[in-house]
């Protein structure tokens, strides 16, 4: 057993498995409240990166910062996640809430058109070409170990900021007036509406949080990969459903789970498997099929149960 | 057990499913729409003060980055040719979206356009070999020429479907190949060497041209593929092995090839020497570092016609649609010169393309532009080599 590969793999489908389990997260909490497959998020996401490195030229660029490494980091999230948590509130306003009584058919092409729209609008604005964000410059190339695990310092940010934000959504959701509202909105919107809840203000705040997580998780992405463009969030996105349809959609540990569980197959498929690296998707959705087979409700999913 | 059972033939039935899909696919000028109006290619068509030529390109999908630098110089040419003659060029673009889902039915889409548009005299591209294949069919059967500045497929032009239709202003595989093999071999001096194609036909031809010619010499070569999508190549990059002297990654996209030149350094295999092929010719992969090399067209980069082409581009040379350029010379000096009574035939087009003999000064891509009976350059018979400075590539000998 060469120890050495596996390690690598180990941290490699670590990071990428935690930019999956923010995506999923976004799906899931959506698909709980509206149960509406957003398939416009991965663009969320995409335009996420695109925020981080105009953010990141606005204060000077990766080579000379007008503001320290750390501050720039630091500022970067936050205007991405702003900028997409409202996006996401936008989108929903205008794409999903008109729909909301029609046939379930008609908010899932809309959210095909707005996956679209976002990606050629995308194509217009920022241009076909990659844009690096010169992570280098910006951090240089540290490495940490722990044990014989050895991150990179980007990977290793990845993975906490990820772990952080996660935790923070479990407490909100479970601890906040506003989690209580999401998790009873989730449970029967009509109740929740008689009992007083403003269910668009709920569906608006769930957007808006789900939308800033596909945000952090667009910088991240530029972080540790460098570069970003207009298309990135198409495969993205597909991996973030998987995790989430994987983990059980509407489950929120289960997003985060299925993330972990999608990196870490795509990262052993392709260290370890027969033309792993070429095939490392055939792969993962084929342990998608397996599992929704054995489990259709996903690994934490519950089966919903239809009174009559 | 029933469950495990359901779960095993259901993947079955799935792969079952994906052969079939596989299969429908290899074979996609079977499965082309019925052949446009034959007429169209004998029709006379009054030149009149402007001429169109037909021109498709990924300008949109996964591939738009190298698509638009092919929409540029195409664009290139023909403001610089219209701004100093009395007639005038316009180009008929049709997205081919190369590298998406549907990317080679959009080319044929495409290409059904152009065959039905009775103004359209000549065609530049497609860029991808597969599309070539795809688009065959309709483009002859409209009796109209192509000539693209990207695909490097060695049978599109030996397998004698095309001759007398297609032309390229790229060298096959089997040129650029032999040239990259050889100075690993020869002046390098390597035996071990790892290869990663991008999964596109460009890449793979180039990486099976590479591979059985440092096998056959004694070489030790491991290979792999990656999806021109993918950013992530740190999985990959846990798979070469340290004592690797060489990565050979023949790809499209200059930032992925700087993107994985860096993870390289990122997982402490900075010092193992990178080399890419002529689509990552670009200071975006130069600027890896001074271990990278590349092979590309012998093109002068203090020409006047880069010069001119930086001017309007923020300084990008943009080198990828460079062949795209002469692509379009080729088009347009061919309709010119079927165009001299007035009016042109989709035929005479094609013979006058067929004759091209643009002489090396005023072609872009450092040799005559003349053709073979394949359709091939018969001026091109070796690739150049360069290394990078830290910052742009420099040519070296071979």
């Amino acid at each position: 057993m060469n120890w050495s590969l596996f390690f690598d793999l180990t941290v490699s489908g670590l990071t990428l498995g935690s930019l999956y389990a923010l995506i999923a997260l976004g799906y899931s909490m959506v698909y709980g409240i509206l149960k509406l497959l957003n398939f416009a998020h991965g663009d969320v996401y995409m335009i996420g990166a695109f925020v981080g490195w105009y953010t990141l030229h606005a204060l000077g660029g990766p080579l000379n910062p007008t503001i320290s490494g750390a501050a720039v980091l630091f500022v970067m999230f936050i205007v991405s996640m702003v900028a997409c948590g409202v996006l996401g509130v936008a989108i929903e306003r205008f794409a999903y809430r008109p729909l909301r009584n029609a046939p379930r058919i008609a908010p899932l092409i809309s959210a095909l058109g707005v996956s679209i729209f976002l990606q050629n609008s995308a194509l217009l604005i920022f241009g076909a070409g990659f844009r690096d964000y010169g992570t280098f410059d910006l951090i240089g190339v540290k490495t940490f170990n722990i044990g014989q695990l050895f991150f990179s310092v980007t990977q290793l940010l990845t993975v906490v900021l990820a772990i952080l934000l996660m935790i923070a959504l479990t407490v909100f959701v479970a601890r906040s007036r506003l989690g209580k509202a999401m998790r009873s909105t989730s449970f029967d919107r009509e109740a929740a509406s008689m009992m007083g809840i403003d269910v668009d203000r709920v569906i608006s705040v769930t957007f808006f949080i789900g939308s800033a997580l596909a945000g952090a998780a667009g910088v991240m992405f530029g972080l540790v990969f460098g570069q970003i463009y207009h298309f990135m969030g198409f495969i993205a996105g597909l991996k973030g459903f998987t995790a989430a349809v994987l983990g059980g959609i509407g489950s929120i540990p289960g997003a985060m789970v299925g993330g972990l569980i999608v990196g870490l197959a795509e990262s052993y498929a392709t260290g370890y498997l027969p033309q792993g690296s070429t095939f490392q998707n055939l792969y993962v959705f084929a342990l998608l099929i397996l599992v929704i087979l054995i489990r259709p409700s996903g690994l934490f999913g519950k089966a919903a149960i239809t009174k009559v | 057990m029933r469950r495990r059972a359901t779960a095993i033939a259901a993947l079955l039935a799935l792969g079952a499913a994906l052969a079939i899909v596989a299969g429908a696919y290899a074979t996609p000028e079977r499965a082309a729409a019925p052949a446009a109006d034959a007429g169209s290619a004998a029709a006379s068509v009054k030149c009149g003060k402007t001429r169109t030529i037909g021109f498709m390109a990924p300008v949109t999908g996964p591939a738009a980055s190298i698509g638009i630098q092919q929409v540029h110089w195409a664009q290139y040419y023909v403001a610089t040719y219209n701004k100093t003659h009395k007639t005038k060029f316009k180009l008929q673009t049709e997205d081919t979206q190369l590298g998406a889902p549907t990317g080679t039915a959009e080319a044929l889409k495409g290409a059904q356009a152009l065959a039905g548009s009775s103004n359209v005299l000549g065609v530049v591209g497609p860029a991808g070999s597969n599309e070539i294949v795809g688009v065959t069919k309709s483009l002859k059967d409209a009796g109209l020429a192509w000539v693209s500045g990207s695909s490097t497929r060695t049978s599109l032009t030996t397998d004698g479907t095309r001759t007398g239709y297609m032309f390229r202003t790229v060298p096959p595989d089997a040129v650029q190949g032999t040239t990259a093999a050889n100075f690993i071999l020869n002046k390098l001096k390597y035996k071990r060497v790892y290869i990663i194609d991008d999964q596109e036909s460009y890449s793979t031809g180039l990486a099976d041209a590479v591979e059985a010619r440092l096998k056959a010499a004694g070489a030790t070569v491991s290979r792999d593929g990656v999806s021109q999508q993918q950013s992530d190549f740190s999985s990959l990059i846990a798979k070469i092995a340290r004592d690797t002297q060489i990565v050979y990654i023949p790809w499209q996209l200059p930032p992925k090839g700087q993107a994985f030149g860096n993870q390289m350094k990122a997982a402490g295999k900075g010092t193992i020497k990178l080399m890419g092929a002529d689509g990552l010719y670009d200071s975006s992969f130069a600027g890896v570092g001074a271990h990278v090399y590349d092979t590309n067209f012998p093109l002068n980069p203090k020409s006047k016609i880069i010069a001119g082409f930086k001017k309007g581009h923020g300084g990008d040379g943009e080198y990828f649609g460079a062949p795209t350029y002469a692509a379009t010379q080729v088009i347009a000096t061919a309709i010119d010169r079927a165009c001299k009574k007035g009016s042109a035939t989709r035929a005479s087009v094609r013979a006058a393309i067929r004759s091209t003999n643009i002489p090396a000064a005023k072609s872009l891509i450092g040799v005559a532009l003349r053709f073979n009976r394949n359709g091939d350059l018969s001026t091109l018979h070796k690739f150049g080599l360069y290394k990078s400075n830290g910052k742009d590539f420099v040519p070296i000998a071979g």
